[in-house]
């Protein structure tokens, strides 16, 4: 077994906000499809707030700088990550696509 | 009142081809870090990604998941690696961040 990050991808659609009606079905489709794969959890991770309350830290010489906004500004972003723990990768992506949501990127994680 | 915030660890990578020894001490530095907020109760867990290299991606194109090799976003920059801190304030979190010997974005989580 091997564990594995999945990094949602959050394509711009507000859940917070003012979600459509299709949306809002995405929305609870992707609580159930967390209720589905709780067993296979080792790290429930976080769902995070959307990128305008992002602030980015980052060194500029020998100074740390204090940004407002993400690290990169573009379309799609992180929306939250959760660790499974799956027999191979092939296991990881056939989860993956059981997603509800829009994407997911998959990552082996770091042991040690 | 606490809140919980995911700090995003974002760099190029290219630390880890820096001499064995000065990879070391960044990792040392890292452990110091988080040791540190450990011990303060602050830390809730992170995790470290293995290079974006190994990443895939799968996302929805027209209506089906589809699978691709790499991370979702093709930039020199990306996710390594999260924590989730509990702080009183975002403030905090940003203090936290500006002492870890990297890139860092800071994001709320969204609490259900």
């Amino acid at each position: 077994m091997s564990k594995y990050a999945f990094l949602f991808i959050d394509d711009g659609v507000d859940y917070q906000g003012a979600p459509t009606p299709e949306q809002q079905k995405v929305y609870a489709d992707i609580f159930k499809w967390f209720e589905t794969n709780g067993d296979k959890i080792t790290d429930g991770g976080a769902e995070l707030q959307p990128t305008r309350t992002a602030t980015t830290i980052r060194t500029r010489g020998d100074k740390r700088v204090v940004l407002d906004g993400p690290f990169i500004e573009a379309k799609e972003s992180v929306g939250g990550f959760t660790v499974f723990e799956l027999p191979t990768k092939d296991a990881a992506v056939a989860l993956a696509k059981t997603w509800p949501g829009y994407g997911v990127e998959i990552r082996p994680i770091r042991e040690g | 009142m606490a809140a919980t915030y995911v700090l995003m660890f974002v760099n190029d990578e290219s630390f880890r081809d820096r001499p064995k020894d000065e990879v070391a001490a960044i990792y040392a530095e890292v452990t110091r870090w988080s040791q540190d907020l450990e011990r303060k109760g602050i830390l809730k867990g992170g995790v470290e990604l293995e290079k974006k290299g190994t990443a895939m991606t799968v996302r929805r194109v027209n209506g089906t998941m589809q699978v691709f090799d790499g991370p979702f976003m093709e930039s020199k920059e990306h996710v390594g690696g999260f924590a989730m801190i509990e702080v009183p304030d975002l403030d905090e979190a940003i203090r936290i961040a500006k002492a870890f010997p990297g890139g860092v974005e800071v994001r709320p989580i969204v609490v259900h």
